[in-house]
């Protein structure tokens, strides 16, 4: 699971509709709102780092929005990071076979 | 997961981002994170030259979250997407961690295959390879390839042991590649390095005027800040100055498409414009300038023989001995079209002297709106007329009366065969009008790469450089620096090593056989590769590679050596804005891996002073007070000094008394390891006493650094040097701002390198004496030249490279972050869709890009975030897949030894 604290800022002009459509979005929650600056505060959970991406490159599409940024990473949580070595590694020496193969084509 | 506890984690992440972004929030929310047992500490991103602050929290060992700094002024707790993953940089799958080296039946053998051995065992042979050459071809036979993403003390201990250890000064960093233009450019202009101004200028300025700068891409959060100045300043505007359409077009009030080189010709014109519109700041330049110039035979920094060019390039090659004028060059050069030139000063690329101001005009006199529109305009589909247009505007701007401006540039300029030329002549139009080293008013040369000021150019880790911008040529520099090294006089080796690209040379002539690769990738990132990869796998030599991924360099060496990354150590980096932060070790390395002091340290204590401090050969050495080709034995002396000949370079240059003081645990470290020290089994703290004894050549010296434990305060975010009784400099080089100026002076350009000229006019020195220069900046005339390469009937494109947003220099660290590599997985063909359809192509077709040097394939590409005009094609250079340096052409700026990667001829075709 990946969580990303995302700071939006709207056209000030359309702010209220553009409320409307990223709420509209999955995996999204508006927390904070401040309408003097046209800024707001989303929280988005996705299930991984692709689908984060994927997500933000939504809600940059969304019309009204002027810039969105990703700005807190939570990624405790996230299969990826605890990449198991492969069960065939050589074991004497801590070297994956797929990196030793990778250094030694053919 | 508990419903609870995710949302719990939700709110808290919510009202962090808020908080960091400035969003008011009413909660108070450091409670929760110290419940769950993080342990968030500040840092400094792995990428760019930007050097935004993050934050860092890790639990049981681990990273386990980052967030931009809040506090950090760079950036104000945002991140650009590289910099958001940073906590997964290290974690890729098949990150390096047992030392790996090529064998045969147990033993080394070039062309064995990996496998993996001990650390005393690599050293062993690294040891042996070393001596080996070293006696066949002294000092200047072995070489560092060093970095612009060094530490400071990496660098610092790397340049120390080549150069007082080794007596070689054959280390030279990718930063050759990125800033070495640039850094010609300050030396020339101001005597001194670095830039005057500080990001600040950006929220001061009424213009960005962007030259070959894709900032959008490249330094985004430094975009983001031009971006919210032109929301919030009415007056604001920015202009685009590329030679294809890329994203800082989206929000640029100007466009300017131009043909590459000349850059060279529009400045010209400014420079025109300003001085016929009577606009010139007389006062300013009278008190503060001098006008220069040079010669113009300079050659192209291609080898300057034909023996190793593959055929198809021989006909490039040969324009570095002589060239044959175009209609353009004549113009500009105030010469005949199809004059035969001779490179006469190819080996004196740099020598210069001073005129006066009527020959200067006289220098501009040609550049005339419709000689540089028709030269420059780069987009065929753009009418004359339009192109025009801009050009006047560009001019408009600049001198418009109490407009400020900043110029911005990174690779277009510095990366270019005359980048020297172009650094120097940007400075001249703001000397000129007067608009420089003033808040939101002056040339603001971005560094690419994450210390290439901070350590390459501040520590000196260059072929010809000391610390603090001294130079091995100067006897008055090598004193001083023998004096805080303790090293006996003539320690110090007076003759420059090579450059990078020359270092590959070397290589493939035979002339270098020890090569170590630190923080960077050399096979990949290093123009002609056909010729150095040939020359690592084929040639007698022993390269050794420090990596934390296998990238190509890893692939062509012979030792492969783990390395810890970013937050794996404690480091220093100094970034555009000459701030210096640094940041604790985090977590430790994985398996074997250590850290790149350890190697360097580790490796020294391998050789005695008697080893390496006896008469030297070195090719070539001509220098006052040194017997031709040699250096002297310097032992006797050293016996004088209290050193043994037993001594050992680790006990001499690095455990020496003063680095013991420095007592390891260090209260600094709030409880941090430090693997360098439990690696070298030592009680003193290494990183902080490499820093404090590199601190001294720039205290008092124009570049003064603050002590180390001010860079870890909680309340300090890197400081700006010169840091003078605790506060940071802003501007440089006004008396405002800057304690180093002469009191009343208003300006001082107080920087002492090449300040004293013999006088001359426009062609050449007519008085030989010389005049000094004290204070003054100089404001140089460079005539247009025609790049080396171009297209023709058989390689008909121009091919440009450079960077993506997502993917970091060669992709070792980002393309093991999966999102980004999935972002952009593969290089491709940036193509103009009319000239795509006349080669049968279509967007996703399979092409071959080939040059007279080589060939590769990539997709193209004719819908992506760079609208290429026709005639140009751009391929970035991230992806090993896609090896692009197999075809640029390795020519350089003569004076500044850095490749133009941004220009040659190719052609393209169905595969």
């Amino acid at each position: 699971m990946n969580l990303s604290g995302i700071a939006v800022s709207v056209q000030p002009q359309s702010y209220n509709e553009t409320m409307e459509l990223l709420d509209a979005l999955p995996g999204i929650e508006i927390h904070y709102q401040d309408t003097d600056s046209a800024r707001v505060v989303i929280v988005q959970e996705a299930d991984s780092i692709d689908a984060e991406v994927e997500g933000l490159k939504r809600i940059k599409a969304v019309p009204g929005v002027v810039v969105a940024e990703l700005v807190y990473h939570y990624f405790a949580d996230d299969q990826d990071t605890n990449s198991p070595t492969p069960p065939d590694l050589d074991t004497a020496s801590g070297i994956s076979d797929s990196v030793l193969q990778r250094l030694n084509p053919n | 997961m508990s419903i609870s506890r995710r949302d719990f984690l939700k709110s808290n992440i919510a009202a962090v981002t808020a908080t960091t972004v400035g969003i008011p929030v009413s909660q108070v929310v450091n409670a929760a994170d110290a419940e769950q047992g993080w342990q968030w500490d500040k840092a400094v991103c792995r990428f760019c030259g930007t050097g935004c602050g993050i934050m860092v929290a890790t639990k049981d060992g681990r990273i386990v979250a980052t967030k931009g700094d809040p506090d950090a002024p760079v950036n104000k707790g945002l991140n650009c997407i590289k910099g958001y993953f940073l906590g997964k940089i290290q974690y890729g799958e098949d990150r390096l961690t047992q030392p790996l080296m090529r064998m045969t039946d147990g033993k080394f053998n070039k062309k064995g295959k990996f496998q993996v051995v001990s650390w005393e065992r690599a050293f062993d042979e690294m040891e042996k390879q070393f001596r080996k050459t070293f006696a066949e071809k002294g000092p200047h036979g072995v070489s560092i390839f060093g970095s612009g993403q060094y530490t400071i003390p990496e660098g610092y201990a790397a340049a120390k042991l080549m150069k007082a250890g080794f007596r070689s000064n054959n280390i030279d960093p990718n930063a050759r590649h990125c800033m070495a233009s640039a850094v010609v450019g300050f030396i020339q202009t101001f005597g001194i390095d670095e830039p005057a101004g500080n990001y600040d200028d950006i929220e001061h300025t009424d213009t960005a005027v962007l030259w070959g700068a894709n900032m959008a891409e490249m330094h985004p959060i430094l975009w983001a800040r031009v971006s919210d100045r032109k929301l919030s300043h009415d007056k604001m505007k920015i202009v685009n100055l590329s030679t294809y359409s890329n994203m800082c077009s989206d929000i640029a009030d100007l466009e300017i498409i131009f043909k590459p080189n000349t850059d060279l010709a529009i400045q010209n014109y400014i420079a025109r414009e300003i001085i016929k519109r009577d606009a010139v700041d007389h006062d300013f330049v009278k008190k503060h300038c001098v006008f220069a110039t040079g010669p113009y035979d300079i050659g192209y920094g291609m080898r300057d023989t034909d023996k190793f060019a593959y055929e198809a390039e021989k006909d490039t090659q040969a324009k570095e001995l002589k060239v044959t004028l175009d209609a353009a060059e004549a113009i500009g050069q105030r010469r005949k079209e199809g004059e035969v030139v001779k490179q006469g000063n190819t080996k004196k690329p740099v020598k210069h002297w001073m005129i006066g101001f009527e020959d200067f005009k006289k220098g501009v006199e040609p550049y005339t709106l419709d000689y540089v529109a028709e030269l420059s305009k780069g987009d065929p589909d753009e009418s004359l007329a339009s192109f025009k247009k801009k050009l006047q505007e560009l001019a408009d701007l600049h001198i418009e009366d109490q407009r400020k401006v900043v110029s911005f540039w990174t690779m277009g300029f510095n990366q270019h065969q005359r980048g020297s030329w172009v650094n120097e002549q940007c400075y001249a139009n703001h000397l000129l009008l007067g608009k420089q080293s003033l808040p939101g008013n002056g040339a603001f040369s971005l560094t690419g790469q994450p210390s290439a000021c901070g350590t390459a150019r501040e520590v000196g880790t260059f072929a010809h450089r000391l610390p603090a911008d001294m130079v091995v040529m100067n006897p008055k520099h090598r004193a001083r620096s023998e004096k805080l090294w303790n090293l006996p006089a003539r320690t110090l080796n007076p003759k420059v090593g090579s450059h990078y690209t020359k270092l590959m040379r070397d290589l493939e002539d035979g002339k270098v056989k020890w090569a170590w690769i630190q923080v960077c990738n050399p096979f990949q990132n290093t123009a002609n590769a056909n010729h150095w990869i040939t020359a690592a796998r084929e040639m007698d030599n022993f390269i050794v590679c420090s990596e934390a991924y296998p990238g190509i360099s890893a692939k062509v060496a012979d030792l492969i050596l783990p390395i810890a990354m970013i937050y794996e150590k404690w480091g220093l980096y100094g970034n555009a804005e000459r701030r210096t932060q640094g940041w604790r070790e985090q977590v430790a390395p994985p398996g074997d891996a250590r850290t790149d002091v350890w190697t360097l340290l580790e490796f020294s204590k391998r050789f005695k002073l008697k080893d390496v401090w006896g008469e030297q050969k070195i090719p070539g050495l001509k220098s006052k007070g040194f017997e031709d080709g040699k250096l002297p034995d310097v032992m006797a002396d050293a016996g004088k000094m209290g050193y043994s000949p037993d001594d050992s370079l680790y006990k001499v240059l690095f455990e020496n008394d003063f680095a013991k003081g420095f007592k390891w645990p260090d209260p600094v470290a709030k409880g941090h390891a430090n693997s360098t020290v439990e690696d070298l089994g030592v009680d003193w703290f290494v990183e902080k006493a490499l820093f404090e004894e590199y601190a001294q050549f720039g205290r008092g010296h124009e570049h003064d650094l603050a002590e180390f434990d001010v860079y870890y305060r909680d309340d300090v975010r890197g400081l700006k040097w010169p840091v003078i009784n605790g506060k940071e400099t802003q501007w440089r080089f006004n008396e405002e701002y800057d304690p180093y100026c002469k009191a009343g002076s208003g300006f001082d350009f107080y920087g002492k390198a090449l300040k004293a000229l013999p006088g001359g006019d426009l062609d050449g020195v007519t008085n030989k004496e010389k005049t000094k220069l004290a204070g003054k900046a100089k404001i140089f005339f460079r005539p247009y030249a025609a790049p080396v390469e171009q297209p023709d009937g058989n390689y008909d494109m121009w091919m440009t490279t450079g960077r993506v947003l997502e993917h970091w220099h060669s992709g070792t660290m980002t393309r093991r972050v999966q999102e980004l590599h999935r972002a952009v997985p593969a290089a491709q063909i940036f193509m103009n869709s009319d000239d795509a359809f006349a080669r049968g192509l279509a967007r996703n077709d399979l092409a071959w890009v080939e040059s007279r040097r080589g060939k590769i394939k990539a997709r193209i590409e004719t819908q992506g975030r760079n609208r290429m005009p026709k005639g140009t094609i751009f391929v970035p250079w991230f992806d090993e897949g896609v090896f692009i340096n197999k075809v640029t052409l390795d020519a350089t700026c003569p004076m500044s030894k850095e490749t133009d990667f941004k220009k040659c001829a190719v052609k393209v075709y169905k595969v």
